[in-house]
């Protein structure tokens, strides 16, 4: 016991003189996770919560135009600039000039293309209902358009959204219209308000649930991802200071003259262990504590803890390990200090590009995804996703934990025979 | 008692070598012996000496310790011998205290004798103003004291010193050299590699030069001087290994 309390305490002693590992591992994650937190939460708030500028250039002769703008504006999701002096060849232009990145331009014959249409489908109902007038004249007038400016920059999901959302109002104008000219044609004489109220509120409500166990209505935010995926991302780049720890420590010979003392040589192994898995959960401490109690001060989701807490403690403790004893593995590989930290770092780097830290796995292409799966960063990442956005149980666990297992043991075996393989135990 | 070492017929190759480093070596390290290893670069002495002290296996023959009549079991030899290594062997972040007081525990030494025996040797080798302070920014002659002092911290009964004196000042080497005579006059057994063959020759009592591993000659300093009618230690190595570079 003495022998462990002493090589723990060299540990404790070796880290703290290493001022500058100590705080790349403290202060880099944090500073991630604060400041891509913040940028992602921007982006989704500027989705979710702003309205989008568009220029909006309306030379529509009738009123229908004019409508279409208003309820776009009153949909909350736009805010209109209205530059009608502009012509449509001058849009392009102020749309290079001025970097605005999306346009609207509705045409002159907006409006009466729209009325021909309304006219036409009118014309079909009354003749397919066996009411034909003899005025009535079913062709194919022209259809109407609008155009839709953007910068190339925008992504084509976000322009075919607003693309979908101008086409959803011009349908309702379209339809208001169509109504109209119904009751115009069949001289009804009441108004056809409330019809035409009652069709556009009866339109299929979709209700949104984030799926999970507890009921919570958790729903994934900037937060809930960024402090636990960089938390495991600063976890594993430990490999950076452990690993050249090692490697140090072999070369330096103070691991052959162990050899000729009487201790057991996974006395040393083990207290490193026991002293960075200490170290990992240091880590998780501070950077959930700064997501708990900080996030919400400054304007950002607070994250909320699962409350499997015992699951919770598990892939906090497995996924250390993990990190721990892939650190322990490229020290003792490496032949080098510069060996173990080039590589240390490019394959973390790597294994946490591919492992979702940094972009959902799901967006990736289907190969990707299929690589994904053999990153460490990546089950840990799943499990900590399982409990804090899915509410999961042990039993939902059991493959991340299985899987986590497995890469220690793999890691630890991998140890033992290169420590051999060196007659070092 | 003093304890002795016998060394019978050990051959080693290193892995993806074509040449033996060690070809059936036979020696006698007696009880209290101060016992020079001296050798050209290369020679092969510190492959013994990594044999003697366990860190390598031989591909032949064996290392067996005595006391008296008895002989030692490897977990017995592994607490009563002493290693100190040409490299620095300790962890240069941590102070000359705090590296004692781990390497200390690994010999299962108590805190209290830790702390005793880190005072004592302190101060016998002139660290103990030092004593709290990093070894990383210690010279070279301090380093190597600090090396020494690890090795010897467990009151060993033999003690293995691979070049301890390498580029240390003539007053760290005079420490070190009266230290390992007062070791010695004490009972303790000594096993010594150097290329300073005026240091070997006021140190050691026995020595066996080694050539291309294998030993080419092996007696008391005197006798061997005799023998080969040799003036010093440096006349005699040259006789018998030659002027040509080695490395």
């Amino acid at each position: 016991m003495y022998k462990l309390l002493a090589s723990l305490k060299k540990e404790i002693l070796l880290l703290w003189s290493d001022k500058a590992g100590l705080l790349l591992m403290f202060a880099m994650p944090l500073l991630l996770v604060f400041v891509i937190t913040i940028i992602q939460d921007s982006a989704t708030r500027i989705a979710s919560e702003n309205r989008i500028s568009i220029l909006a250039v309306n030379h529509d002769e009738g009123g229908s135009g004019k409508e279409l703008l208003e309820k776009l504006t009153a949909s909350g999701m736009f805010e209109f600039t209205l530059r009608n002096e502009l012509s449509r060849e001058g849009v392009n232009q102020e749309l290079l000039s001025k970097g605005i990145l999306m346009a609207l331009y509705i045409p002159p014959d907006f409006t009466s293309k729209l009325t021909g249409g309304a006219e036409e489908i009118s014309s079909l109902m009354l003749r397919d209902l066996g009411m034909e007038q003899g005025g009535s004249v079913v062709g194919s007038p022209p259809k109407p358009n609008v155009s839709f400016y953007f910068d190339p920059v925008l992504q084509e999901n976000f322009t075919t959204s607003v693309q979908n959302i101008v086409g959803a109002y011009v349908t309702q104008v379209e339809t208001a219209l169509v109504i109209d000219q119904l009751y115009e044609d069949t001289e009804i004489e009441a108004r056809p308000d409330e019809l035409k109220n009652r069709m556009l509120a009866n339109r299929v409500k979709i209700d949104m649930f984030a799926t999970g166990r507890g009921g919570s209505g958790l729903r994934p935010n900037s937060t809930q991802h960024n402090v636990p995926a960089w938390t495991i991302f600063a976890m594993f780049f430990m490999v950076v200071s452990l690993g050249g720890n090692v490697v140090k420590e072999r070369n330096s010979g103070s691991f052959l003259r162990l050899k000729t003392m009487p201790t057991s040589f996974f006395l040393v192994i083990f207290s490193k262990m026991l002293v960075y898995v200490l170290l990992a959960v240091l880590q998780v401490a501070l950077i959930f504590s700064t997501g708990i109690f900080l996030f919400r001060k400054i304007g950002l989701p607070e994250l909320v803890i699962p409350g499997n807490y015992g699951a919770f403690i598990t892939v906090v403790l497995l996924s250390a390990l993990a990190a721990v004893s892939y650190a322990l593995l490229v020290g003792t590989l490496a032949r080098s200090h510069e060996q173990a930290n080039g590589f240390g770092a490019i394959s973390i780097v790597l294994f946490a590009a591919l492992g979702g830290i940094w972009v959902p796995t799901f967006i990736m292409p289907e190969f990707m995804q299929v690589i994904s799966m053999f990153s460490p960063l990546q089950w840990c990442l799943q499990g900590f996703y399982t409990l804090f956005l899915k509410e999961g149980s042990w039993v939902d666990l059991k493959w991340v934990i299985l899987s986590i297992a497995a890469f220690v043991a793999a890691c630890q075996a991998g140890i033992y025979l290169k420590l051999r393989s060196e007659k070092l135990v | 008692m003093s304890v002795g070492i016998a060394i019978d017929q050990v051959s080693y190759r290193y892995q993806n070598e074509v040449d033996q480093a060690l070809k059936s070596v036979r020696l006698s390290v007696l009880p209290g012996d101060i016992f020079g290893l001296l050798g050209p670069n290369g020679a092969g002495k510190t492959t013994l000496m990594s044999i003697m002290v366990g860190i390598l296996k031989p591909d032949e023959g064996s290392v067996s310790y005595y006391d008296g009549k008895r002989s030692l079991d490897r977990q017995e030899i592994r607490g009563i011998i002493g290693y100190v290594p040409q490299d620095y062997a300790f962890y240069p972040e941590l102070t000359p205290l705090q590296n004692l007081a781990y390497f200390g525990a690994m010999y299962n030494m108590s805190a209290s004798r830790i702390r005793k025996r880190s005072g004592e040797l302190l101060d016998v080798l002139g660290l103990s103003n030092v004593a709290g302070k990093k070894v990383s920014a210690f010279s070279g002659g301090m380093k190597r004291r600090v090396n020494l002092a690890i090795g010897i911290l467990h009151e060993p009964r033999v003690i293995f010193l691979d070049e301890p004196t390498v580029g240390v000042d003539v007053q760290s080497r005079h420490a070190i050299v009266s230290f390992l005579k007062e070791l010695s006059r004490n009972g303790v057994t000594i096993v010594y590699t150097s290329h300073h063959l005026a240091e070997a020759e006021e140190l050691c009592n026995r020595i066996a030069m080694i050539d291309h591993g294998k030993v080419i000659a092996f007696d008391h300093v005197s006798s061997l001087l005799k023998t080969n009618n040799s003036k010093d230690l440096q006349s005699l190595f040259l006789a018998l290994t030659g002027i040509s570079y080695r490395d």
